[in-house]
């Protein structure tokens, strides 16, 4: 009864309602303008909620997490260039549909879609992440140090590209977030004797330059393209429609939850194994699948989104993130004082109700928006690069000023937007750059807690991990990874499948 | 695993990651530049590896230095690995550095950024500001001036109300009097309710 009251609050606030539904607006057409990401939005924003009470704020960001993770969808399916990671499927049968002139028809199924598997995701996450928590109390450091490094190897390894570039981006990220005088003892790390390294590297300095500056950096290369027009007339979808694909919407948003419950792992590969799945389930698609098939937009529409509930899941449990935004986001409690885990879901249950609350109301709020204002949304869409990226940059500017009121900031994402920019030219993906460093923490005090309890000796630490069940799971889950991108699983997987296909 | 599937590694147009959707770069070929960046990272994972051993030696595995150690050899030997497969592929000859990686409007925005940071403090954020937007989106959109100070000194004024009302960002202010500037239209408007 309790939880339904703490649900509640954001009702009886009109200020924290207001600010959800601009936030998802926000995190809709932020989304559908192409060159502007989620993350990069999420990460501009939280250095200007930095002086805001949590409530207001966790309201903002959580609408735009929920309304981005939609909007991606929309230049997807208009103009093939999906606008978040977790759209990147929804491009498969989306571009192909607009490009048969039912842009309409592809935006209203994504967006009743969205919401269905939207409300699937916060309905797990309320019923389960209770179960999680008051588990997640019996883990030992060990066991959150596995989990930190499963959650780094999990985005290196699924997200695209290789594996080794993506260990690299991981430890990089690590590294980055020990600059600076260790809490524990003092020690001064990677600091190379200057004193402006002392306080550390701001992690908000970081993910702006990462996604913000690198991004609005390469934009420069596409500035005279012109954008393209699209014709859309009706969107809302007829029921039998909806009706139709209900079955498969809610085996997709199984698999969402589920591949966004794992740290890690978020939106992106939630979406394209449920693309997957929908492949190989539907016998009888009205068009193959890749030309425009209906059942390839529900499929990954309703996993991304239910796997914005998944994803809270390890965050608000664990304090361990789903995907970068979810990093983010864990950045953006720490700012505020609380510290995600299972002691945040036992001493201040209402937190964890409220963001229930927040995300139910986001997700009416994406339905609302996404179903109307096509007009307004065409003539966002088609606002001139050449003015977007100037901006862009000022915003990241001001926001890495704004944390800490210190230049030094602004010349360290500067620093890293021009390192970003090379990264994403030569393919090493930043998501696990972002993971390491807000895990770098989690990952050192767990390490040296865990290795301090077992008297310093490594063989105590092994027998501990193989005597616990849930270590050895987690510890094999690591050393499988590894393993998978060896040529030895390569050549084993190609003997099994063989076999079976002969 | 699905991701790295290549059936549907999507690739809009570019190897650059514009969405982070794409990482960029190329599966079989090797862009320019990107030796150069591969051997930087492997020389830069062994100075910080060197540091991380500076911090506590093999003192003790719960020493401050233990996890940084840890870290920066996963650097040296996941660099060292991509610095080897990179060499193995094939050079990409459609592209160059200078069209391709790194074209003179990258280096011109750099260099603009840079210039914002440096004068940020002694100026002030909406005369710098102001600047650069002129100087960006002159650059960028090669309309004319009075378009492009309407457009820059228009936006600027929004962010500026927004950030400093909505989310009370202080900016440093420089050599515009900003504080008594409000101030003036708070005594305005208080004068004219009163």
């Amino acid at each position: 009864m309790q939880a339904f009251l703490d649900i509640m609050t954001i009702f009886t606030q009109p200020q924290l309602l207001l600010l959800v539904g601009l936030g998802t607006f926000a995190g809709v057409y932020v989304g559908a303008i192409p060159g502007l990401s989620v993350t990069m939005a999420v990460s501009i924003l939280i250095s200007f909620t930095f002086s805001w009470d949590v409530y207001p704020a966790l309201s903002l960001m959580i609408g735009i997490y929920m309304g981005g993770v939609y909007g991606g969808s929309r230049t997807a399916i208009l103009l093939n260039i999906p606008g978040a990671p977790s759209a990147i499927a929804t491009a498969l049968d989306g571009y192909p549909l607009a490009q048969r002139g039912e842009a309409g028809t592809a935006i209203g199924v994504t967006t009743v879609m969205s919401f269905i598997g939207g409300f699937i995701g916060i309905g797990v996450l309320a019923l389960a992440a209770p179960f999680v928590s008051d588990f997640a109390l019996t883990f030992q450091p060990r066991d959150y140090m596995l989990l930190a490094v499963l959650g780094i190897l999990l985005v290196g390894s699924l997200s695209q590209g290789s594996l080794v570039k993506g260990i690299f981006a991981g430890a990089l990220g690590i590294a980055i977030g020990a600059v600076g005088r260790d809490p524990l003892t003092f020690d001064e790390r990677f600091t190379f004797g200057l004193p402006i390294m002392e306080n550390g590297i701001s992690f908000i300095a970081v993910m702006i330059g990462m996604f913000g500056v690198s991004e609005a950096l390469l934009q420069l290369h596409h500035v005279n393209k012109d954008a393209v027009r699209q014709k859309i007339d009706k969107i809302v979808p007829s029921f039998a429609t909806v009706k139709k694909h209900l079955p498969l919407s809610l085996q997709t948003s199984s698999i969402g939850v589920l591949i966004g419950a794992l740290p890690g792992t978020g939106g992106d590969i939630a979406a394209l194994m449920a693309y997957d799945h929908a492949k190989r389930v539907t016998k009888n698609p009205e068009r193959p699948f890749g030309t425009g098939a209906i059942e390839g937009l529900v499929a990954p529409e309703t996993a991304n989104n239910a796997a914005v509930g998944g994803a809270f899941i390890p965050m608000m449990t664990l304090g361990i993130p789903g995907d970068a935004v979810t990093a983010i986001m864990i950045g953006a409690l720490f700012i505020h004082g609380l510290n995600p885990g299972p002691m945040l879901m036992i001493e201040q249950p209402h937190m964890f109700w409220f963001i229930v609350g927040a995300l139910i109301t986001a997700n009416f709020f994406m339905l609302i928006f996404g179903l109307t204002g096509i007009r307004l949304f065409t003539k966002i869409v088609e606002m001139p690069r050449s003015v977007l990226i100037p901006l862009i940059m000022l915003l990241s500017i001001v926001g890495a000023y704004a944390v800490n009121n210190a230049i030094t900031d602004v010349y360290w994402m500067l620093g890293f937007g021009l390192f970003g920019y090379f990264m994403r030219h030569y393919g090493y993906p930043l998501g696990p750059v972002i993971l390491g460093v807000i895990l770098s923490r989690l990952l050192d005090d767990n390490w040296r807690r865990a290795i301090i309890s077992e008297r310093e000796d490594l063989g105590l630490f092994f027998q501990g991990i193989l005597t616990s069940p849930l270590s050895l799971v987690l510890f094999i889950a690591v050393i499988l990874i590894f393993v998978s991108q060896t040529p030895i699983w390569h050549k084993g997987k190609a003997r099994l499948l063989g076999g079976k296909a002969a | 695993m699905p991701a790295t599937d290549p059936d549907i590694y999507i690739d809009p147009e570019h190897h650059d990651g514009t969405s982070d959707a794409t990482p960029g770069g190329e599966q079989t070929q090797r862009r320019p530049g990107e030796l150069v960046f591969a051997a930087i990272m492997l020389i830069a994972s062994l100075a910080l590896l060197w540091s991380a051993y500076g911090i506590a030696g093999f003192d003790a595995l719960s020493s401050p230095g233990a996890i940084p150690m840890a870290t920066t050899l996963a650097m040296v030997i996941t660099a060292g690995i991509i610095l080897f497969k990179t060499a193995k592929l094939p050079l990409d000859h459609s592209e160059t550095v200078v069209r391709d990686i790194l074209p003179p409007v990258v280096l011109v925005f750099a260099g603009l950024l840079i210039a914002y940071g440096i004068l940020l403090r002694p100026l002030g954020f909406l005369p710098t500001s102001a600047l650069f937007l002129i100087a960006a989106i002159k650059l960028l959109a090669r309309r004319g001036w009075g378009w492009t100070i309407g457009v820059s000194l228009g936006s600027l004024i929004t962010i500026w109300l927004i950030f400093r009302i909505v989310f009370s960002v202080l900016m440093p202010s420089g050599v515009v009097p900003e504080a008594e500037f409000i101030q003036f239209f708070r005594n305005m408007i208080n004068g004219g309710a009163g």
